[in-house]
């Protein structure tokens, strides 16, 4: 089947280059000029090699001493969404997976219709609300949105993966006394641990990147760290790419090992949620 | 299926052994446990999603400004808003940028994932490395793409400008839509890709090998062949991208802010300035009725298609 005239061969390691090229050079130029000393960064011809220095990093904590704590506020967040958003996907996916009423069928369509709105339109109508509760830039309304913009997916996704696990261990712990607390706790979610793995990446990947909600909804004590990036790169003064790629560094390194760690659980949890064949 | 006919078998004479009180009680107790299980999911729904799209909708029929008791106004705000230019330059632009993302991404996704199956050597590699931009913020994705394309400094804006192709994106209306545009297709390609490249593997080999002893070239295996049995997959793609590229927002809102003069607002910037900057509910509602709408519609034949599977799944 396969076609290997060297030049095929060639003409195909030059397509992968391409576009290897064109998925990682943006990040690899920011992660690297991130080392860079700044005058360093725009010269022309554009420098390969150099000598790493931390005085991007130094030069962040200086000008914008603020990143660090939306660093923080952007771990808070992550970790509670991740909680809450498995927890009710968890559930939810059970009940999904061991019923066949009609309603519980309508309510898992609800969900899915639910995930279809626009988020900047439920902005209009919640933010008085929001504003009403005391609730403006506090972590908990960017937790509960977050959690709700993914608990349809997740309960869709748990529905999936607890489907594969046979209802005859549920009635064998039934039979030997097991309470169906105990049953959820003890017999099904351990053999669901892989689709709460998938779940969470998912949802670690929204919550660290989210702008949208994050700009309108916080204003300093809980701005998350995408939506000061994005304010370095909008002052008056002219952006200090060394700062900004400083911070863009700390910010994207992280959230990327874990995809790539965990890149087998994105494949498993797409095809689980999107593409139910 | 097969699950089914073994509870018949093996666990209906276990079953006599539990008392009869717990078997008339069980079906109730279990529906208390499962409304219990479900109420959290559905809480936040409702709460934080659903009853704010409702109450749009009648936000839109009203008219509304701060420390003012809203008054019916029928459809005032609608009207407004077809005689507003600026809505009808953020429609044409979002109609414009997400057909060229959606379309670009399916090309160039299908295309990696076609040639990704002939690669042998480091595949799993090459397949982290496209699917890394995935995992970056928006405003990170326009650090990079403003600092390479920053203009007659810029990496690639001085590759380009060797090659005669000027993107005056920081002036040009269309040049930065069009970088939005390149930004968005970098971003989402991932998603693409791993729906396509999906398909792919699972297109059974035998196909192919009766197709070529056919006598078929690998250009016509591949459209008449592949194709056609990979298109749910490629309809769930367009589907799915359309529905989130018309929420673009953060690309183009750090990248132009909408301007000059709201040229290159989308409808997600327009809905955005209209109430947190102009504090002009009326339009901001109706417009957002607007994109509502146009979500649920493109949404419909797959929102059809899984209730219709729900329904089967007995």
């Amino acid at each position: 089947m396969h076609d290997d005239r060297p030049l095929t061969r060639l003409l195909r390691a030059a397509a992968v280059m391409a576009v290897l090229a064109w998925s990682l050079v943006p990040i690899l130029l920011v992660v690297t000029s991130s080392f860079k000393e700044p005058r360093q960064i725009f010269e022309v011809p554009f420098r390969m090699f150099f000598i790493p220095t931390a005085e991007n990093f130094t030069t962040l904590a200086r000008l914008n001493p603020e990143f660090f704590s939306s660093l923080r506020n952007s771990i808070i967040v992550t970790l509670f969404t991740v909680l809450l958003t498995l927890c009710a996907s968890f559930a939810a996916g059970y009940v999904y997976a061991r019923t066949k009423e009609t309603a519980y069928k309508v309510s898992a369509v609800f969900m899915l219709v639910v995930r279809m709105l626009p988020p900047i339109v439920v902005t209009v109508p919640l933010f008085p609300v929001v504003n009403w509760l005391a609730l403006n830039d506090s972590h908990l309304i960017l937790i509960l949105l977050y959690a709700a913009f993914y608990v349809s997916l997740g309960s869709w996704m748990m529905r999936s993966f607890v489907a594969q696990i046979p209802i005859e261990l549920e009635e064998a712990a039934a039979l030997d006394g097991a309470s169906l607390w105990q049953i959820l706790r003890l017999v099904i979610l351990p053999l669901a641990a892989q689709g709460l793995v998938a779940l969470t990446l998912f949802v670690v990947v929204f919550a660290w990147n989210e702008y949208v909600f994050a700009m309108i909804f916080t204003t300093s004590n809980a701005r998350t760290a995408p939506v000061v990036i994005g304010e370095m790169l909008s002052t008056a003064e002219g952006v200090q790419w060394g700062a900004v790629f400083a911070a863009a560094t700390i910010q994207l390194v992280p959230v990327v090992l874990i995809v790539l760690a965990l890149q087998r659980f994105l494949i498993a949890g797409l095809t689980a949620g999107a593409v139910k064949s | 299926m097969i699950a089914q006919i073994a509870r018949r078998i093996d666990i209906r004479p276990l079953r006599r052994d539990a008392s009869a009180r717990d078997r008339q009680h069980r079906p109730q107790t279990r529906h208390g446990f499962y409304i219990l299980l479900l109420l959290p999911a559905m809480l936040l729904l409702v709460g934080l999603l659903a009853t704010p799209a409702v109450y749009i909708v009648w936000l839109s029929f009203q008219k509304s400004t701060l420390g003012q008791d809203p008054a019916f106004v029928g459809l005032a705000n609608y009207a407004a808003l077809v005689t507003d230019g600026a809505f009808w330059r953020a429609a044409w632009n979002t109609f414009a940028v997400v057909n060229v993302i959606v379309y670009g991404e399916l090309a160039f996704g299908l295309a990696v994932a076609v040639l990704l199956r002939r690669v042998e050597t480091g595949r799993k590699l090459i397949i982290a490395a496209i699917i890394a931009p995935y995992a970056i913020t928006e405003s990170s994705g326009i650090v990079m793409w403003r600092f390479m394309m920053e203009p007659d400094v810029g990496v690639a804006s001085r590759l380009l400008d060797g090659l005669g192709l000027v993107l005056p994106w920081d002036s040009e209306p269309w040049a930065g839509l069009a970088l939005a545009c390149i930004i968005a297709i970098w971003h989402h390609m991932p998603f693409t890709f791993l729906i396509l490249y999906a398909a792919l593997l699972s297109v059974p080999k035998e196909t192919q090998e009766a197709a070529a002893i056919d006598g078929a070239t690998a250009w016509q295996r591949f459209w008449k062949v592949e194709v056609p049995i990979i298109m749910p997959a490629i309809l769930v793609a367009i589907l799915f991208r359309y529905i989130f590229a018309i929420r673009l927002f953060g690309e183009v809102w750090l990248l132009t802010r909408g301007g000059p003069a709201r040229l290159t607002e989308v409808l997600a910037i327009y809905l955005y300035r209209e109430t947190f900057q102009f504090r002009n509910f009326g339009l901001a509602s109706a417009s957002g009725v607007c994109m509502l709408l146009l979500s649920l519609l493109i949404a419909l034949p797959y929102l059809y298609r899984m209730a219709k599977e729900v329904r089967r799944d007995a």
